[in-house]
């Protein structure tokens, strides 16, 4: 997924790439009635448009308005020829998600007509125009004079605290450092979703899957999270409804927009279900409470960015200036890699696949080397993932250089990766013993023509057929020497 | 493609336009009030296409421009905004848009007679705002509390929503604005709302491949917006929004400010005139005259009195009164301009004039033609 990722970084311009959210496949395996238990939120509607493409935000905008359902055929009008394939699939996204209703009416046989699911335009147009009483977008909470409220940044630390505890203890886990733990139920939730596993009851241990997760942005990482976060609360009886449309809430909500301080919440008005979420969204960060049993909570720039592409931890609390965002990697063409950090979570996630040499107060030496590649490869990490995570994150100095990646670097990182891949195994069967050169160029003709020959050997008279034409030659075989035969 | 982008919005807010429009009299009335709870429904949905979408409006006004609302300035007093029901993003861009308009229209007052409208002003401002925030790296301190709007702006865009008929003074500003739209990239859209449709914009709009719309259901002004205005560049590739057929080319005139069919070229500085003139009032190049009297005679009778202007007395007095230009015909030597001795331009080598007798004299001659093709 990382790969995929860069790959939209670097070919924005291109049209026709866009990438799906992760969250809409799990949308659509949703049923119809949930969803439109959904749409009845304002709120929700307006996240779930922002996680659409663009394409399908445009066709819903364009079918908003429209009191009637429009022949498709007038819609399909104003697409370029280029743009038709985009556009058919942009609909069939928009109807899984019941957003658009493909109405064929039998009576008339006439072209089928398009239609915004009544519920989502409904809620969709108040999210526009704003009023209604369905208090989807958060109830701010009363003034609170004798606690007065955090700043942003405080806000930020928090979430970046949370987050990085996570990852943290996630990239350490291996090494036998002892950190501070994350709460049991996000270590339950990384068990959960594979990143993490406890090998013969000892402590947890990080898998493949969580190496490649360490590289994935913090948007992905986040999501995929959350994710995990719902296929768990559907089967922990929790309502999906209610957990999703408090995610979405959150993302719609207001992050010091006014005079640089942040909202508080008031908690009164949530149900239960998603009470007991507060609890969960704080150990991950995404939303801050002054006490457990408070009744407000305030959302930190990880919620409030949920559905935006901006960066959900702008600013490191120990990186100060906010190089993070900018990248602070640069790889020469020697192998050599200055890291300007001194964030131990950023060091540890280099350790994973770069030799470390020195270290000073904000800078760290390494090398990429081969034996560092094949640790991180042996991990369960790809070439590809190494070459975008250093992509993602290259000191804007290197960002000057075309290709940014040196070419012998990355080259080299995907030999080493081959190297791994000399050796492939494959089910079968191995034919020798004929009795004659001609049996045995028979049977191999045979065999030939059907494609199942995957080595053979003229000199050794014998030759190696997969599995599936096994059945097929042996009866050829039999047949031909009325039983007996190579085997 | 999937990137944020910028929208500018000039309101043309003419008072005498917008109640001629309101009249019952007409097909489809339109009162400020109904455009502009349609204009702010489009705003929002532009915000809500993108979190990181940014959004500024301006107001035209008789006489005067204002920025109405620009989204990367946070410029609320009220804090008591936030409200359960509504995105609070869309709530202040509504909030400050109505609240800014009323105040500059309470401001005007009741003046004898109104002042033409600002367009200019408001498409200047625009296109300097455009400049300021894709060019960030100057203004702003690092480490500022508005880092988060400082994401790349691509594809920035200006929504002219027109109610006003041409003015004609106006067309030097209005061709350089789109020239400096053309090297900003920035794509001008154009809505006419109410009246006829104006030259100089139908221009804008396709000169920076922009859209230009003429409202022909004005009670369907949301839809026409969505569909034309919203898609922001990328995507029109995908999706076709309407452009003209026909675009009317026409210019004004340097001297009168009179949109004219037929003018004459300065062949130094390319201004235009609705007639033969002997000095040209821009470069102060001297035309010899010969070819002014041939440029006379050659003028369509219908024009050559354009707008009751006297064109008789301009060619031949006053330019013999200084320095008359060498009695030389065109096309032998190189007639140039005599006695200028304020470092007057002398284009052409003598190489050019040539002996051809038809070719005309370097020293600055005026050509009748079509101004399309020198504008485009």
């Amino acid at each position: 997924m990382s790969s995929t990722k860069a790959a939209k970084g670097r070919d924005a311009k291109t049209p026709a790439e866009h990438v799906p959210h992760p969250l809409l496949p799990f949308l659509q395996s949703q049923s119809q009635n949930t969803l439109t238990r959904l749409y009845q939120r304002p709120s929700a509607c307006l996240s779930i448009f922002r996680l659409l493409g663009p394409l399908e935000r445009q066709l819903v905008m364009n079918l908003l308005w429209l009191e009637s359902a429009i022949p498709s055929l007038t819609m399909a009008a104003w697409v370029t020829p280029e743009g038709k394939i985009l556009y058919d699939s942009s609909l069939l996204v928009l109807s899984r998600l019941h957003i658009v209703t493909n109405l064929l009416n039998p009576a008339t046989k006439q072209s089928p007509k398009l239609n915004l699911n009544t519920t989502f335009k409904t809620s969709f147009r108040q999210a526009i125009t704003g009023g209604g009483t369905s208090g989807s977008f958060g109830v701010p909470a009363a003034k609170d004079d004798k606690h007065p409220s955090s700043g942003v940044e405080a806000l930020d630390a928090f979430a970046v605290e949370r987050w990085e505890t996570i990852l943290h203890y996630m990239v350490s886990s291996g090494t036998g450092q002892v950190l501070a733990k994350p709460s049991a139920g996000v270590l339950y939730l990384l068990q959960r979703s594979r990143l993490m596993a406890t090998s013969h009851g000892s402590a947890l241990q990080i898998t493949s899957a969580g190496f490649q997760f360490l590289l994935h942005s913090p948007h992905d990482q986040l999501w995929q999270l959350l994710l995990q976060y719902l296929h768990m609360a559907e089967e922990r009886q929790m309502d999906l409804v209610e957990v999703l449309s408090f995610l979405f809430m959150l993302s719609t909500m207001d992050l010091g927009r006014v005079r640089n301080c942040n909202v508080e919440y008031s908690a009164e008005s949530l149900s239960d279900t998603q009470k007991a979420m507060l609890e969960d969204l704080r150990d991950y960060g995404l939303i801050w409470q002054r006490k457990a049993s408070s009744r407000r909570f305030s959302p930190t720039r990880l919620s409030t960015t949920l559905t935006s592409s901006l960066p959900p931890l702008p600013t490191s609390a120990s990186t100060g200036t906010g190089t993070q965002d900018q990248g602070f990697i640069v790889l020469e063409t020697n192998y050599r890699l200055y890291a300007y950090t001194d964030n131990p979570l950023q060091t540890a996630v280099l350790n994973l696949f770069a030799a470390l040499k020195y270290r000073f107060q904000n800078l760290v030496v390494g090398a990429v080397t081969r034996d560092s590649v094949r640790k991180a490869l042996a991990n369960g990490i790809t070439a590809d993932q190494i070459i975008s995570y250093l992509a993602a994150h290259a000191h804007p100095q290197m960002r000057k250089n075309n290709p940014l990646i040196p070419v012998t670097v990355q080259d080299q990182i995907r030999l080493w990766e081959l190297e791994r891949n000399r050796l492939k195994s494959e089910e079968g069967y191995l034919y020798t013993a004929f009795a004659s050169q001609a049996d045995y160029e028979y049977v191999l003709n045979y065999a030939k023509q059907l494609g199942v020959v995957v080595w053979e050997s003229p000199a050794k008279r014998c030759f190696f057929g997969s599995l599936e034409g096994h059945a097929n030659i042996r009866g050829f075989i039999e047949r031909r020497t009325g039983g007996g035969g190579g085997g | 493609m999937d990137t944020a982008s910028h929208l500018s919005v000039i309101l043309d807010l003419s008072p005498t336009q917008w109640h001629l429009s309101s009249l019952p009299s007409n097909t489809h009335p339109l009162s400020v009030a109904s455009f502009l709870s349609q204009l702010l429904a489009f705003l929002n949905s532009h915000v809500a296409i993108k979190h990181e979408n940014s959004l500024a409006v301006f107001g035209a006004l008789p006489g005067k421009s204002v920025m109405l609302y620009a989204s990367t300035e946070t410029g609320s007093e009220s804090t008591e905004l936030a409200d359960s029901n509504t995105y609070l993003p869309f709530k202040l861009v509504d909030a400050t848009v109505v609240e800014r308009i009323m105040d500059e229209l309470d401001a005007l007052g009741d003046p004898e007679e109104e002042e033409p409208i600002a367009l200019v002003g408001a498409l200047t401002k625009s296109l300097c705002y455009i400049n300021r925030v894709m060019s960030p790296s100057t203004s702003s301190a690092p480490g500022g509390g508005t880092s988060e709007d400082q994401t790349t702006l691509t594809d920035p865009r200006i929504l002219i929503l027109s109610v006003s008929p041409d003015l004609s003074t106006s067309y030097i500003p209005i061709m350089n604005s789109i020239f400096s739209a053309q090297k900003l990239k920035v794509t001008i859209d154009v809505c006419k709302v109410y009246g006829e449709d104006t030259v100089f914009l139908q221009q804008a709009a396709h000169l920076t491949g922009g859209s230009y719309i003429y409202l022909e259901r004005r009670d369907a002004l949301l839809q026409y917006l969505i569909m034309s205005n919203l898609p922001p560049p990328p995507l029109r590739l995908l999706l076709s929004v309407p452009t003209q057929d026909k675009i009317d080319f026409r210019a004004a005139c340097f001297c009168h400010k009179n949109i004219i069919d037929v003018g004459f070229v300065c062949s130094v500085c390319l201004s235009i005139f609705c007639q033969p003139i002997p000095v040209c009032s821009t470069c102060r190049t001297k035309f010899p005259m010969k070819t002014l009297r041939r440029l006379n005679e050659a003028m369509p009778p219908g024009a050559r009195n354009p707008a009751g202007t006297p064109s008789r007395a301009t060619p031949a007095p006053t330019a013999s009164g200084r320095g008359t230009p060498a009695p030389g015909g065109p096309g032998r030597g190189a007639p140039v301009p005599s006695g200028s001795g304020r470092g007057t331009p002398t284009p052409g080598g003598p190489g050019r004039g040539g002996s051809n007798g038809s070719s005309r004299p370097p020293g600055g001659s005026s050509i009748t033609a079509g101004l399309a093709n020198n504008l485009r």
